[in-house]
């Protein structure tokens, strides 16, 4: 286990996030059924639809928290940014 | 039926698809940082897109003018597991290529390399392997750039162009292709880029208007539902069983889920999806990209249910042969619903949605074949412009095939054409992912694995009959082996490719079978932009 324990806390948390953002929308038995509706469409449809935006969100958090900890490294390492001049 | 040719639309779809075509050729120029003699240049656009460039490229590569024309038109036919398990699948790839696309960035970036196959030549130290791996990529690409085409002559059909002889039929998907052909071969990779802001703008606008029109014009939400529902519990004529499933039963559980998870993790295995990857600018661009993309997942989800109000539409899908062709639900609902303009308009976004992620697959394909077919087996000392002429000619053979590929075969498979594909290059994943993350798998290890799982996954889709017309590959849904569950077949050849890899590493491992050399080092996983050892991007020239 001493390798397991070596991973940061950060790793640990986006994991689970992403864990999370892949398994949840699987589980079809948790949203196959047709109430409730909402706006005329059935909970089967708008539930999944919705999963576009949670997933987005649990995504973004990973993305913002593992930037910070690569950030961190590099700096230790001594590695200059790689965004300096901009992104488009 | 439609047989008179409809001016309006044609004289739109003609503008739209001229103006597309000087971008095309006009990209060979934007952000120019030297010569196009490179693969590097040619073939990734210089290596240079940042995020925004990217989720136009991106967005206009994966949702291609086959999830415009066949998703709907899924769901159009059989409902929610052939169709809308879409959604669920756009949603879960992007945390999976969260996870491990950066570390290929930073691999390739180190080593230059422009394919997938190229990471395993270096990872594994075996050529059979890559070439297993690029010829897997080709083998996908193909009938994925047939589906294109597909969606092309269902616009082009709608329109009413199509007389009674062949070549009047093909002859506008022939011009729009040579138009595609020539400007992917001056222009490489930063032509599709250019268009896909067109395609893009083009697309949302179509989605978001019928999804606001139509329903007002069908009569709401729970009318067009409704009318799904009642299609589905229909029971078909020749099998007895219901039409298709509105919302799947205890059943379809697992083929729901397994499709949406296949498809997702096949989803960046694609060739053309890693070529857009690796043309970013840094590390992080297909992270970021991870997060934004979603936007595209929610269009999808709208999109499919056009196939719905298509239903509700009662739209008309006899195709000039007089047999009912699903693929035109959407055409025909276009062009019955809405005045002439708009379905111009739309019209117009499938075919240059056809044409971005059709010039990108052909980049895709004439990469591999450049680099590991042709550099790794028949010419090792050619040089980067060698590559890059190679490279060219490749993608002509590419869409040529392509396009023999689409004249010649039966239309209502296209989708499962695709899928098939999708069976194939879910098996490159153990190979690429895995070795993304540990060199622990045993070279022939991973080129059995491969090998049983293709033929395993070729012959149970054959085996799939369509019960309507007795066709082969009717079908991506097979029962579990031993069991009465249907699942996706990629996902189940995929659970036979690692078990086979994981024995056969541990007998190889205990023979002291030699392994290959892995000319990789643990830093380069995570190398960014910048770093010693990684090539830099060359600025574009400041016009």
């Amino acid at each position: 286990m001493s390798r397991l324990s070596a991973i940061r806390p950060v790793y640990w948390i986006s994991g689970v996030l992403l864990v999370v953002a892949v398994v949840v929308p699987l589980l079809v038995p948790t949203y196959a059924k047709k109430d409730p509706h909402l706006w005329g469409f059935p909970f089967f449809y708008w539930y999944q639809l919705l999963w576009v935006f949670l997933s987005a969100i649990l995504v973004s958090i990973s993305y913002r928290l593992l930037r910070a900890e690569e950030r961190r490294r590099r700096a230790e390492q001594g590695l200059g940014d790689p965004e300096k001049d901009g992104d488009q | 039926m439609n047989t008179k040719v409809d001016w309006v639309q044609l004289i739109i779809v003609v503008v739209i698809f001229a103006g597309v075509t000087a971008m095309g050729f006009m990209a060979a120029r934007w952000r120019r940082t030297g010569n196009l003699d490179t693969l590097d240049e040619w073939g990734l656009g210089g290596r240079g897109f940042g995020t925004f460039i990217t989720w136009f490229l991106l967005g206009g590569d994966l949702y291609t003018a086959y999830t415009f024309i066949a998703v709907p038109a899924a769901m159009y036919a059989t409902g929610a597991i052939s169709g809308f398990f879409a959604v669920p699948y756009t949603i879960v790839a992007y945390p999976i290529v969260f996870v491990f696309m950066a570390r290929l960035w930073s691999v390739s970036h180190r080593h230059g390399y422009v394919t997938p196959a190229d990471f395993v030549q270096g990872r594994y130290g075996s050529k059979l392997l890559s070439l297993a791996v690029a010829v897997t990529g080709i083998l996908a690409l193909m009938p994925y750039i047939a589906l294109q085409l597909v969606g092309m002559q269902a616009v082009f059909e709608t329109m009413g162009l199509g007389g009674n002889n062949t070549l009047a039929k093909d002859l506008p998907l022939l011009i729009a292709f040579a138009v595609l052909a020539a400007y992917t071969y001056s222009s490489g990779l930063r032509a599709p880029a250019m268009i896909a802001f067109v395609k893009d703008f083009l697309i949302y606008i179509v989605i978001l208007v019928a999804i606001f029109y139509l329903p007002h014009v069908l009569g709401g939400w729970d009318a067009i539902f409704h009318a799904a529902q009642d299609k589905m519990a229909k029971p078909n004529q020749v099998t007895g069983k219901p039409t298709g499933s509105f919302i799947p039963t205890d059943a379809g559980y697992v083929s729901y889920w397994t499709l949406g998870l296949g498809s997702a993790m096949a989803l960046f295995m694609y060739p053309h999806s890693v070529t857009a990857v690796l043309s970013t600018k840094t590390r992080n661009v297909v992270r970021r990209n991870a997060a934004i993309l979603p936007a595209y997942s929610l269009l999808l989800g709208l999109l499919a249910l056009l196939g719905f109000m298509a239903i509700k539409a009662n739209v008309n899908v006899k195709g000039l042969d007089g047999l009912a062709n699903p693929q035109l639900a959407i055409p025909r609902l276009f062009d019955q619903e809405f005045p002439s303009w708009f379905a111009g308009i739309a019209f117009a976004a499938i075919a240059v949605g056809a044409l971005v992620p059709a010039a990108i697959m052909s980049i895709a394909a004439a990469n591999l074949f450049t680099r590991n077919i042709y550099r790794a087996f028949i010419k090792p000392s050619a040089t980067p412009a060698q590559e890059a002429k190679v490279s060219k000619l490749a993608s002509l053979l590419v869409k040529v095939g392509a396009l023999v590929f689409v004249l010649g075969m039966d239309k209502t498979i296209a989708l499962n054409l695709q899928l098939l594909g999708g069976i194939w290059i879910l098996q490159t994943f153990p190979a690429i992912v895995v070795g993304l993350y540990t060199r622990w798998f045993h070279r022939y290890a991973l080129l059995a694995g491969w090998a049983v799982a293709m033929v395993f996954g070729t012959v149970s889709a054959y085996n799939v009959v369509n019960p309507a017309t007795k066709k082969h590959f009717g079908g991506s849904l097979a029962n579990i082996p031993f069991t009465h569950t249907p699942a996706y077949i990629a996902l189940t050849a995929f659970v036979i490719n690692v078990i086979v890899v994981v024995v056969l590493t541990f007998v190889l491992r205990a023979a002291k079978v030699a392994d290959g050399q892995d000319t990789t080092h643990p830093s380069d996983y995570t190398a960014d932009r910048g770093d010693p050892g990684v090539a830099d991007v060359i600025e574009p020239a400041k016009s």
